[in-house]
């Protein structure tokens, strides 16, 4: 079979308007069935003909998924709410600032109009030899294709790889993980909340999936314990253009500090890893030491530790440690103005 | 041969029931259709919660326009090839480039990766439906106009409607602003100076319309 | 920013802003591109790529595609015309060239190369057919990587070797014209194993080269040298990427071919599809109204509009060929990437007295890239080396076909030298202002190489004033004493030079002056968007002294009867333009003068043309541009176009009998003497600060300066500055390709993995330029073009700022990204593998 792309085959769409009627689908089509969100990753998958469903449900018109309402002092954001709605929703600015900035620094505008926080942290890996439909491990093949002698992997992993080197490259996910949030999923035996940092699998556990999310599942929401509202907050995303780009790495801490000294953190980074990985080992570490340029040094140090480089990828190891430093230790701003 | 025919027009001369009867003849042609007409790869219609018809009305520029939409049709297929909006640009079909942009209930979305099927109650407008029917320019227009703002202008409709829905957040933007605001659109000729001077004048003009 | 200015002469309409008339069609959605036409039983067509790098294909099946419903033929390669002899407008025979490059193929030379395409009634139906085709290839050595092809016994990436080698031109024979050009050949070529083993440690090998010139005495320049520096550094592979990609539609009507298609010459592409497709040029119909971006890489289109063109003719009905942007990726053509090595003797007070450049050029599969000599020749021009010597090879590699890109090779030849010079500066203790000031081209200045001990030279060049300027508005002096390093912060500051050819000559004006009064301006040239099209036309009305708005100008299809034009191209527009339509305008009002001596009296120079009327001098009889179209109708002969002069093109001879005899026909061609070869110039200035942490940097501030001659158009031409400068810029921050070598497979083919940059990756709000305004001597509005030198200096001028910022060692190569600057900075010295290609 010649391959061809760019011209989006046939599939039969449906528009359920409940989650009841989308588990009833997803129940009926079985691995034939695609989930829809805001579609900025499954298009491409669909637009270069590599992944094929019979049938697409597109959850945009299903009602009760889609907008932020406060819980017990927390957040409980739809997951069919776009990432602009997040950005700009008061509450979110106001207690939890550091998923806005990280929903912020996603893609385009256009794509934060339309690409839904469930999405954000569904997404598929970018790795350039899976999405080229190349039959590796994550597309039930037996090789990667981005680890060997002459594979370019300058985007992929450093930490927690097993036989397969992608990223996730979710923004809005390790800072999810740092606010301690957690997903809702509906199947058909009802509803399971997991924690943020387990809703996202690497390699190890499952080559070919992202999240723990079942063919036949769906996330329906994500909620935010009032926990660390108004905490002091880091966020920053490094990636080649600032716009459209997934990141090099990225990194998403909340702190609370009292006299000087860090009481509680939590702290994420995506773009190393399969997953993204919250950072237990630095937040072991630098608890009860003060927020300062030392102890983000030694932070910075912990995070890397068993960060193995690839052959273009050394980068990321440097990098990795200076963000964690930064987001623990604060940034030496330059004198000048520019 | 050769004649060249606007497919709007095609279109509009077309009864409802002839749209009907295109569909249900398996290959017939449609003649409003020129990206997916006589297909023999079509899938089969199922009923089922959440199935959608595939003869919708969506409302563009102001218009309610019945068209016949495959399912995996996007809108920026719809409005160019079915209804004959040809404003609207596809530079990438891969939300990279926003030269598909329009406003979908004011909020601007690439076109190339919207499924038509999913815009049926919410309002759409594109480049063709900033200037009012007598021809008068949108202020927007105008101040692209007046600062000679683009180069090959492929990708102008799609950065005119960023900024149009853009500006009804933030109508009185900055420099800096405006250039966030816009940044989902690429310029290869890479205008970028005088693409933003030309839409700061056209958010002025807005302001004192 | 709108505080740039320009100061020209007391000119009515050239140097001021205006509005183009195609602006109202482009805001409005109403602009029709190629892909927005439409004809009625239009069918659609996609294409079959190939998958592999460098193949055989042994056997196509296409049967169950064909029996697909809606399936409406297939094209292969079989059924191309064969390639043909091209006859050049002076009448010399160019051989058919069986290596050149065709629509489809039986030996795809890179992954992505179209082998065969089907037409159908929908894309759908197309694509599925595509799908259904079964296809037999025999896999062939290959390599992507132009130093793996020259490596010992590394793979040929064409069948008969890995090199072009272009014999030189026969002596002509006694009393004979001389030849053409002979046929590109291709020659297997490898390194010696000791070049190999410089190879390996990371320096480009100086080899046996396939080209080479020089002037002076390299070797007594060396040994003049108080300084002696020998760099190697690599260039990247950049796609073109016009937003619109290269859709074509064509259909066929009484013999004739009509091509709908996006160009920057809407005259050349005429003669370019007629060879491609083997008829004559009165068949062929280009329509091309708006053409969205180009940068060289459609100055006559592209060679797989033949796919729907021969797909028409066969299934009898219109074919649209739709370009996706991966297949643009592919067949959008791409600056070719240079690996330079340069050794370069300075005296103490910065001035070169020695160059010695070599350069390997990743020439993809079809045809010697220009760009190779061209990297050379606008070094010697830019810097003015006292002796020179360059060298070069033009590799052949299995990736996709190279072509013009804004300043090709100059860029490239730029990019190369400009870290070298700076880095002299430094260790001679020089300022990077005044070492450039020094080695600065100025008057009629030398450029290329001597042949027979005599070099050509430029018609002028005030490179040390645009210097001067641009340090003044940087603040160049202040600013170089400034903090380089504060927090986790550097911040570095650059300057380079860049020049470029910037306009040809010899073209045809045509117009009518009609009983309306009006001036019907016709133009081949494409419409590209710098409006170059429209504002070489601002010299009609100037030298006839009418309102601008009493010009209509009619472009975009060939069937409306346009003249010979230069393609909007190769910044030639502006200069071969103004003077076609200088020449032209002479025309006119020597053919008005002398209608109204004939009527009113006296000799034609008693008359003066302007405010729309011929005039005797000092007041007196007259009569209006209306009356005088009637006379020149009734007149006939040359004055309404009856009677042709003979050295118009044969395109203008066929639009101008075309409009003959509907009023005044003004038509000429430019014969105005020019000493020298027209070059453009571009002084730049940039600030960088650097994120020390994150190898992060961002462009703060950005002066250009452009020694172009008279500025035509204003605004337009700030447009290209900014452009053409952010292009550079791209090339800095963080254009490429990616290729698995192993696969021979593109790995960036998308936006978001080859990174041209946004409006946020520019200082949208920092930029300054301005012009030297010195008119060019040698033409006749003293106008140049802008499209190409600011690329290159765009480029080097971050990269000379980044290497201020932070030091020598950081790059070796271009882009310059985060990831180079951060294991640099981690490391101490530049990243591995500084020769690989596409990484």
């Amino acid at each position: 079979m010649a391959v061809i792309r760019d011209v989006m085959p046939a599939f039969e769409l449906f528009q359920p308007a409940t989650t009841d009627d989308a588990l009833a689908l997803l129940a009926k089509y079985g691995s034939d069935a695609w989930v829809l969100a805001g579609g900025l990753d499954s298009f491409d998958w669909l637009k270069d003909r590599i992944k094929r469903p019979k049938v697409v449900v597109d959850m945009s018109q299903a009602s009760g998924l889609r907008g932020i309402k406060e819980v017990n002092g927390g957040l409980e954001i739809g997951a069919m709410t776009t990432l602009t709605e997040v950005v700009r929703h008061p509450l979110v600015k106001e207690h939890f600032s550091l998923l806005a900035e990280g929903a912020e620094l996603a893609a385009s505008p256009q794509i934060r109009n339309q690409g839904t926080i469930g999405g954000n942290v569904s997404q598929d890996t970018r790795c350039w030899y899976y999405r080229s439909g190349w039959k590796c491990y994550r597309a039930g093949g037996n090789i990667c294709f981005a680890d060997t002698p002459t594979a370019i992997n300058r985007e992929h992993a450093i930490l927690d790889a097993d036989r397969c080197v992608a990223v996730n490259p979710s923004d809005s996910a390790p800072a999810l993980i740092a606010l301690d949030a957690q997903m809702v999923i509906r199947g058909p035996g009802g509803e399971r909340v997991v924690n943020a940092q387990d809703y996202f699998v690497g390699p190890d556990i499952n080559i070919m999936r992202m999240t723990v999310l079942k063919p036949n599942e769906l996330l329906t929401a994500i909620r935010i314990p009032g926990t660390w509202g108004g905490a002091k907050f880091y966020f920053e995303k490094i990636r080649d253009r600032q716009v459209w780009d997934f990141p090099l790495v990225n990194v998403a801490a909340a702190m609370k500090v009292s006299g000087g000294k860090i009481d509680q953190i939590r702290i994420a980074v995506n773009g190393v890893a399969a997953r993204p990985l919250r950072l237990t080992a630095v937040e072991s570490a630098v608890i009860g030491k003060p927020a300062d340029a030392a102890t983000g040094e030694m932070a910075g140090k912990i995070a890397i530790q068993g960060a193995v480089a690839l052959r273009f990828n050394a980068y990321k190891i440097p990098l990795l440690r200076n963000l964690v430093k930064r987001a623990i230790g604060g940034v030496q701003e330059a004198a000048w103005k520019s | 041969m050769a004649e060249m025919k606007n497919p709007e027009e095609t279109t509009k001369t077309l009864s409802r029931r002839d749209l009907i009867k295109g569909v249900i003849a398996a290959g017939a042609v449609s003649s409003a259709g020129y990206l997916f007409r006589a297909s023999g790869v079509r899938a089969q219609q199922p009923s089922a919660a959440g199935s959608v018809e595939r003869l919708v009305t969506i409302t563009v520029n102001g218009q309610q326009r019945r068209v016949d939409v495959m399912k995996q049709e996007t809108l920026a297929t719809t409005l160019r090839y079915k209804l004959g909006l040809t404003g609207t640009k596809l530079g990438c079909d891969r939300a990279e480039c926003g030269a598909c942009t329009v406003l979908i209930d004011d909020v601007p979305h690439y076109s190339c990766s919207v499924l038509t099927q999913s815009v049926r109650a919410r309002k759409v407008v594109s480049i063709e439906g900033l200037a009012s029917a007598d021809g008068k320019l949108h202020p927007m227009q105008q101040g692209v106009v007046e600062e000679q703002g683009f180069q090959c202008a492929f990708c102008m409709s799609g950065f005119i409607m960023s900024a149009v829905g853009f500006l009804k957040v933030n109508p009185k933007p900055t420099r800096t602003e405006l250039a966030h605001g816009i940044s989902g659109n690429l310029c290869r000729c890479q205008d970028y100076d005088k693409i933003l001077t030309a839409l700061l004048k056209g958010a002025e003009n807005m302001r004192r319309a | 920013m709108p505080t740039n200015k320009v100061n020209v002469p007391n000119y009515r309409f050239i140097g001021k802003n205006y509005t183009t008339p195609d602006m109202v069609a482009k805001v409005t959605g109403k602009s029709k591109y190629a892909e927005d036409f439409r004809a009625e039983g239009m069918l659609f067509c996609k294409l079959l790529l190939s998958p592999m790098p460098h193949a055989r294909v042994k056997r196509i099946d296409a049967s169950k595609a064909l029996a697909l419903p809606g399936v409406k033929g297939i094209l292969t390669a079989d059924e191309l015309p064969p390639p043909a002899a091209f006859i050049t407008d002076d009448g010399v025979m160019i051989p058919p060239d069986p290596r050149a490059e065709r629509g489809l193929t039986n030996e795809p030379l890179y992954q992505g190369e179209p082998i065969l395409a089907v037409a159908a009634v929908d894309e759908e139906t197309a694509a599925a057919a595509i799908e259904l085709i079964e296809i037999d290839f025999e896999r062939l050595p290959f390599a992507v990587d132009p130093l793996v092809t020259l490596s010992p016994g590394g793979p040929n990436t064409r069948n008969e070797g890995n090199v072009w080698v272009v014999p030189p031109p026969a002596p002509p024979k006694p009393g004979e014209r001389p030849a053409g050009p002979l046929l590109p050949d291709v020659k297997e070529f490898k390194w010696t194993d000791a070049e190999y083993a410089e190879y390996k440690q990371g320096k480009l090998p100086v080899s046996k080269p396939s080209m080479e010139w020089s002037y002076g005495d390299i070797d007594a320049g060396f040994k003049k040298a108080d300084l002696v520096m020998d760099e190697t550094f690599v260039t990247p592979n950049t796609s073109d990427q016009t937003l619109e990609t290269r859709t074509a539609m064509a259909y066929w009507q009484n013999g004739k071919l009509f091509v709908h298609c996006s160009t920057q010459s809407t005259a050349q592409t005429v003669p370019a599809i007629a060879r491609w497709m083997s008829m004559d040029t009165t068949n062929v119909v280009v329509i091309s109204e708006y053409t969205g971006g180009g940068f060289g890489s459609k100055v006559t289109s592209g060679i797989i509009l033949t796919v729907p063109a021969l797909l028409s003719k066969k299934v009898n009905a219109p074919v649209m060929l739709r370009i996706s942007r991966e297949e643009e990726h592919f067949l959008g053509r791409a600056r070719p990437g240079l690996h330079g090595r340069m050794k370069a003797g300075f005296t103490k007070d910065g001035r070169i007295v020695a160059l010695d450049m070599f350069v390997v050029c990743d020439g993809g599969p079809y045809g010697p890239q220009g760009d190779a000599n061209a990297s050379g020749r606008i070094v010697s021009l830019c810097y003015t080396p006292e002796n020179m010597r360059w060298r070069g090879i033009n590799v052949i590699t299995n990736t996709p076909p190279r072509g013009p890109q804004s300043q090709p090779g100059g860029a490239q030849g730029v990019m190369i030298m400009e870290p070298l010079l700076s880095n002299a500066a430094r260790k001679l203790g020089l300022d990077q202002v005044a070492i450039r000031r020094i080695n600065a081209p100025s008057g009629k200045a030398g450029i290329g190489p001597a042949i027979k001990g005599k070099r050509d030279h430029v018609t002028s060049a005030f490179v040390p004033e645009a210097l001067d300027k641009g340090a003044e508005l940087f603040r160049w002096n202040e600013r170089k004493n400034q903090t380089k390093k504060s927090g986790t912060k550097a911040r570095g500051i650059g300057v380079a030079v860049s020049a470029y050819s910037a306009g040809s000559i010899g073209f045809d004006g045509l117009f009518v002056i009609k009983p309306d009064g009006k001036i019907y301006v016709q133009t081949g040239i494409g419409n590209l968007g710098t409006e170059a099209m429209i504002d070489c036309q601002r010299v009609v009305a100037e030298v006839l002294g009418v309102p601008w708005e009493r010009l209509e100008i009619t472009w975009g299809s060939t069937a409306k009867h346009l003249p010979w034009s230069c393609p909007s191209g190769g910044s030639q527009t502006i200069h071969a333009m103004t003077r076609a339509a200088h020449a032209v305008s002479m025309d006119a009002k020597l053919k008005l003068q002398e209608i109204a001596a004939m009527d009113l009296g006296g000799k034609p120079e008693d008359y003066e043309v302007g405010g729309e009327r011929v005039y005797r001098k000092g007041g007196g009889a007259g009569m209006s541009l209306a009356q005088a179209a009637q006379r020149a109708i009734k007149l006939g002969g040359k004055y309404d176009g009856h009677e042709l002069p003979p050295e118009i093109a044969k395109m203008t001879k066929a639009s101008a009998t075309a409009l003959a005899g509907q009023g005044l026909l003004a038509v000429a061609k430019d014969k105005y003497k020019r000493d020298g070869i027209s070059n453009s110039y571009v002084a730049g200035f940039a600030e960088v600060e650097v994120d020390l942490e994150t190898g992060t940097y961002r462009i703060t501030d950005y002066v250009g300066v452009a020694d172009v001659g008279t500025v035509i158009h204003p605004r337009a031409f700030g447009g290209q500055m900014f452009g053409r400068t952010s292009l550079g810029w791209g090339h800095a921050l963080a254009q490429k390709w990616v290729y698995d070598q192993h696969y021979g497979a593109p790995l960036a083919k998308r936006f978001y993995q080859n990174r041209p940059p946004t409006i946020l990756d520019v200082p949208v709000s920092n930029f300054k330029w301005a012009a030297v305004d010195i008119p060019d001597p040698e033409t006749p509005v003293g106008a140049r073009g802008i499209g190409e030198p600011p690329v290159g200096a765009g480029a080097s001028a971050v990269l000379n700022a980044l290497a201020d910022a932070l030091g020598e060692q950081i790059y070796r190569r271009a882009p310059v990204t985060a990831d180079i600057i951060l294991m640099a900075l981690e490391t101490g010295k530049p990243g591995d593998e500084p020769l690989t290609a596409h990484i």
